[in-house]
């Protein structure tokens, strides 16, 4: 079949089952085409046929016959839209970026063909890129850089990236994990539990070798836990031969939902002590002992005066006291759903070295486990993570993807590729833990707050530690507080840490409450808030929120009749300071250029681009005169992108490699020392915070630091109480957060948190077959993520000052812009309609009953 | 896979070869491997051509994004093209077909699971009614609770479109999907039958139209409810009405009991709130379906006000 390729004849040979993304990634090898979703919903794979936008995934092969084809790598670089995306940071991880760009450069043409040179508006932009989604949020970006673009101001020059590797991402040069492709390799397939808890007999596959990936005691606890992997030359023949599989399970009864779990005499998820060792977390945090009732863990308390705090409420309670604010929140499980899924390439060498393409964000934890596991020296595991489309906490330790591909490649010995599907992904791919948290908040005659009581439990699947309650321990002052977390284990795929672990649900149910106090208090929401609140940092916060329009000129709570009702919601929030104190960065002069190297990776939150300013501007360099190499083992220790510690890690070790190669160097211009210094290295290292850290010596890598970073939200939402839809208007982020190392990319990252928040209170939630425990929301149609088209107008302010302790002066913000997002949003719902939602995700028919109660 | 280049070898080869028929294949691509009857290459097929009364006939390969942009449709039949560029996304709409849009699968997800077997998958049950059925149906027509998917479908009923079909000729569209109580399919043509077109009535004068689907999030998203209001006034009165909704039951539904209670009656906030309550006279909601009873009557309202306001 003969089809014309970025303006290049091409021959290839399509099946009746090939997509185009197929044709295009494999039979081409044009890999800047990405595959994510697989049912046309992301808009990864979105090509041009004859010009106009197309999802490879949906687009038989053979209806590319004679047609011209253009994918990301025909636009050249050259394009507008390319230059503007560049310009505007409007890309992360860059995943979906290709499947934007490519979108957004047909759209831009013929938006100037037919109006000229003028800049459409957010919603006809958002209009025609609604068939894209991008999980690092970056629309806020996107919608700039194409309003930029169709007004031509991107039509000449080579701006200047903000990230470092814009033009690779926006190109498609950019090389993740899905595409590499080795001389030889196989493709793996995993065979995954159909039934949510079985002893799991042989496993076996006619004619394919296969990987055991069951855990020690054999027993499946979840459908679509892995049991085994097998490898064959094509991806369909992998899937054809997993499908095959046939699975001796000896069933057992689940429990599969927590009322299930609960119920006295429930299946055990655990039955003993060492199956429990081995529980899976959803938390990164230290868990500390808690007994196990049932299926119930807990409650791991970390309460402080907590019976002054429970007798206190009991009397409230007994005295009818209306200061005294009692409900129950629920949130529910939120996927991770990186668009690049987990995957990895194996490879093992003739030395018996082995060698991994992964799409991780700890390539050093990653290397130490992969060591520990096989047994082998730490410089015989190299990981390569150039590129890695987005994480958020799901891929910082081993997984099955990386397992299965380790012992195929040894039984092949040949490289193997185990990329996970979406339906996979979506089921085993991580998620946040659902939570049901009881809530009583007391305030005294003064108005100050005199006692709080939170319990938690943590819907995590078979995974532990969805701590939520704790993080009561560390906002508005010291009044007593009894605070207790549980999980309530079940037969479903285990929760694992995702951005801020525990903070969302908890601020969904305190500063609900605390809106809920200020009303009875008579009091503006800010202004108790400020009153409730001793950190000076937040402090500036509230100054800055309440003095905004949006705040000054707000409706009276719940006053406005008719249809369309708007209102604005706050909340405040906190997060512990975190930071890998070994890190170190090394800088090699090579052929007049400072390379910077370091064990870490660039996951979309622009690790490369804070060290790349970082040496630039100590040194006074331009651009091409420093190169930043990230994501490989070899090199010194670096921070895994975890727990908001990979900036305030980087940053500091890259101002003193600086300093050390500025003093290594011949005094003069540093641009002329370099010519002179071929092979010069340096090694700078995080120094030490001048008052220490919390931690006497790091766990897993982490010091917990002194100070907490701290953000104030304001959402506007306008909510059409007749067909039930909740709209963010605007947000507004205030964070605290110290020096802000790169300030576009902080800026992208608080937008994007923003947006991740607004899925949350809105549309995300994991839904699973209460009888036989699968996975419904396994497509991106079902699991649904926000698009362009519920992009608020963000506002993001930096408050800079406070944090002289902390060496560097700044602190990572990842985290806590995300956090409160919820939380506001359900204030603003509560202040639009007068009724407040306690469960998320908001949606239309809880709206409904809502408000028509 | 075959590849006919007329209806005539596209009919040959379903009864030689066999397979399923494809046209965009937006929906079949992600249920089926093949082999496929590939009615991309028959030209015949595609566009809409028009009838000397001002009647139009959608070639049944007609793209939805063509439908969304042709000028002469939206002046004859306003709210075809307006549910058109609404539903999907602007990939799918190139490539989805009014044909494939009519005649596609359902959105269930124990339907679209493998892990499930249902009334629909050879199975003898529907996992919705006892499972998660917050997007299921919430008029009760049969065993399976999955909603008709088509945003078209529920418009052309409002309009009395008719389909023509291969050996079967002329058929009204709701005879296309029957009454929802067979579980097994989602219309009621059967394996070799080919739908070749669809047919519109000439415009009603003077009609006003509205469209409307509701859904969480902006854009991209399977409606929960839809509705469709098509109304001609003389002076005051309504003289002519069509109503129609989506997403509420196995097949798309035509609300009678709306249309009575609007024509002879003034075109008053009043009359479309009396009307708009006939609109749930067949809801029987399941479990997590309650909401759609109040949501189906409040977007029939909407569509009712925007089509009755000049």
């Amino acid at each position: 079949m003969e089809i014309t390729v970025n303006g290049r004849p091409a021959t290839v040979d399509a099946g009746p089952a090939d997509t185009a993304v197929d044709l295009i990634r494999d039979d081409l090898g044009l890999t800047g085409t990405k595959l994510a979703c697989g049912t046309g919903a992301c808009g990864a794979c979105t090509i041009l046929v004859d010009g106009t936008p197309a999802a490879g995934c949906l687009t038989p092969g053979t209806a590319l016959e004679g047609r011209e084809v253009t994918t990301v790598e025909g636009l050249d670089g050259t394009h507008p839209v390319q230059r503007a995306f560049v310009a505007h940071d409007a890309l992360q991880c860059g995943y979906c970026t290709p499947g934007f760009v490519v979108a957004a450069a047909a759209f831009t043409d013929r938006w100037r063909a037919e109006h000229g040179d003028v800049a459409p508006d957010r919603a006809q932009i958002a209009r025609e890129l609604s068939g894209h989604l991008c999980r690092c949020g970056a629309y806020e970006s996107v919608l700039a850089a194409i309003a930029a673009a169709c007004a031509g101001r991107h039509d000449t020059g080579d701006p200047a990236p903000a990230r470092v590797e814009a033009w690779e991402k926006v190109t498609g040069r950019a090389r993740y994990t899905t595409d590499v492709r080795l001389a030889g390799q196989l493709e793996g397939a995993l065979i995954r539990s159909t039934l949510p808890h079985a002893q799991v007999g042989a496993v076996h596959v006619a004619g394919s070798k296969v990987v055991d990936l069951l855990p020690a005691d054999r027993v499946v606890r979840y459908v679509g836990q892995p049991i085994a992997a097998v490898a064959a030359p094509t991806r369909a023949a992998a899937l054809a031969a997993a499908a095959s599989a046939e699975v001796a399970y000896t069933p057992l009864p689940a429990a599969v939902t927590t009322a299930d779990a609960e119920k006295p005499g429930a299946p055990l998820v655990y039955e003993s002590r060492a199956a429990r060792k081995d529980a899976p977390r959803s938390n990164e945090a230290p868990l500390s002992p808690a007994k196990w009732t049932g299926n119930v863990r807990g409650p791991s308390a970390a309460s402080w005066r907590g019976g002054t705090a429970t007798k206190r409420i009991a009397a409230a309670r007994e005295s009818g006291d209306d200061r005294l604010v009692t409900a129950t929140f629920t949130t529910a499980s939120q996927s991770h759903t990186s668009m690049e899924p987990h995957a990895c390439v194996a490879r093992w060498d003739d030395r018996g070295e082995l060698h991994l393409h992964l799409s991780t964000q700890a390539v050093g934890r990653v290397a130490a486990e992969v060591a520990k596991r096989w047994g082998l020296d730490a410089a015989r595991v190299h990981i390569v993570a150039d590129h890695v489309g987005g994480g958020f906490g799901a891929k910082v330790h081993v997984t099955s993807d990386l397992v299965a591909a380790v012992e195929l490649a040894r039984i092949h010995a040949a490289p193997v590729r185990v990329v996970l599907d979406r339906a996979a992904e979506l089921t085993d791919g991580g998620s946040r833990p659902a939570t049901r948290i009881e809530l009583s908040l007391l305030a005294d005659g003064a108005g100050n707050l005199a006692a709080m009581s939170l319990d938690s439990w943590g819907d995590a699947g078979t995974a532990i530690g969805a701590n939520s309650a704790a993080l009561g321990r560390y906002i508005y002052g010291n009044a007593p507080r009894q605070l207790r977390d549980f999980d309530v284990l079940t037969h479903q795929p285990p929760g694992a840490p995702f951005r801020g672990p525990g903070g969302p649900p908890l601020v969904w149910a305190l500063e609900q409450a605390v809106d809920e106090m200020a009303q009875r208090c008579g009091e503006d929401p800010i202004a108790l808030r400020r009153r409730w609140d001793g950190n000076p940092k937040r402090r500036a916060l509230y100054d800055w929120a309440a003095a905004l329009p949006a705040w000054t000129d707000r409706q009276p709570a719940g006053s406005p009749d008719g249809r369309f009702r708007r209102g604005v919601g706050v909340a405040a929030t906190n997060w512990l300071y975190l930071l890998d104190p070994a890190t170190e960065i090394e800088l090699v002069v090579e052929q007049g250029v400072v390379v910077c190297r370091t064990t870490t990776q660039d996951i979309g939150t622009g690790s490369r681009s804070v060290i790349g300013d970082v040496v630039r501007t100590e040194l006074g360099l331009p651009a091409d005169r420093v190169r930043v190499e990230l994501g490989r083992t070899g090199t010194v220790a670096g921070p895994a992108s975890v727990a908001s510690s990979a900036t305030p890690s980087i940053g500091p070790a890259a101002i003193d490699a600086a300093r050390r190669l500025r003093a290594a160097l011949p005094a003069g211009p540093v641009v002329d020392a370099l010519a002179a210094a071929e092979g010069l290295r340096v090694v700078g290292r995080r120094r030490r915070d001048k008052l220490g850290y919390v931690t006497p010596f790091p766990i897993g890598g982490l010091a917990i630091g002194r100070g907490f970073a701290g953000a104030v939200h304001l959402s506007e939402v306008e909510v059409d109480t007749r067909l039930a839809t909740v709209r963010v208007t605007r947000v507004w982020c205030g964070v605290a957060a110290g020096h802000i190392y790169a300030e576009r990319l902080a800026r992208s990252q608080c937008e994007g948190g923003i947006i991740q928040g607004i899925g949350y209170a809105l549309f995300e939630q994991r839904h699973v077959d209460p009888a036989t425990g699968v996975v419904l929301t396994d497509n991106l149609d079902d699991y649904r993520i926000p698009g362009i088209g519920d992009t608020p107008e963000i506002t993001v302010h930096f408050h800079q000052e406070g944090w002289d302790h902390v060496t560097g002066h700044g602190v990572g913000l990842g985290e806590i812009s995300t956090v409160g997002v919820a939380a506001s949003i359900g204030n603003a719902v509560a202040a639009a309609t007068g009724w407040r939602p306690y469960d998320l995700p908001i949606r239309p028919d809880r709206l409904r009953e809502g408000i028509n109660r | 896979m075959t590849r006919p280049s007329t209806v005539d070898e596209v009919v040959d080869a379903l009864s030689t070869a066999g397979g399923d028929l494809r046209a965009g294949g937006t929906d079949l691509l992600t249920r089926r491997r093949g082999p496929f009857v590939d009615l991309l290459g028959v030209p015949a097929l595609r566009g809409v051509t028009w009838r000397p009364d001002g009647a139009a006939r959608l070639g049944a390969m007609t793209t939805v994004a063509e439908v969304a942009a042709d000028d002469r449709l939206r002046a004859a039949y306003p709210a075809l093209p307006r549910a058109a560029a609404e539903l999907a996304t602007p990939q799918v709409r190139a490539a989805a077909t009014v044909g494939g849009n009519l005649l596609q699968r359902n959105r269930c997800w124990y339907y679209r699971n493998a892990h499930f077997a249902c009334h629909q998958t050879g199975g003898d049950t529907c996992p919705a009614r006892a499972g998660v059925n917050l997007y299921s149906a919430v008029i009760d027509q049969g065993p399976c609770v999955a909603p008709h998917p088509s945003s078209l479908a529920t418009v052309l009923l409002a309009y009395d479109a008719t389909v023509e079909v291969t050996g079967r000729g002329t058929l009204a569209l709701r005879d296309l999907y029957g009454d929802g109580s067979d579980p097994t399919r989602d219309h009621t043509l059967t394996e070799r039958e080919v739908l070749l077109a669809v047919d519109l009535p000439a415009p009603t004068p003077g009609e006003q139209a509205a469209y409307q689907r509701v859904a969480a999030r902006s854009s991209a998203e399977w409606p929960l409810v839809e509705a469709v209001a098509r109304l001609v006034r003389s002076g005051p009165t309504i003289t002519f009405a069509a109503v129609a909704a989506g997403g509420v039951a196995r097949t798309p539904v035509r609300l009678p009991g709306v249309e009575a209670a609007l024509v002879g009656r003034p075109a008053t906030a009043e009359t479309f709130r009396a009307a708009a309550a006939h609109a749930t006279a067949d809801c029987a909601p399941l479990s997590q379906t309650g909401y759609k009873v109040g949501l189906l009557r409040d977007t029939t309202l909407d569509v009712l006000e925007r089509a009755g306001t000049p």
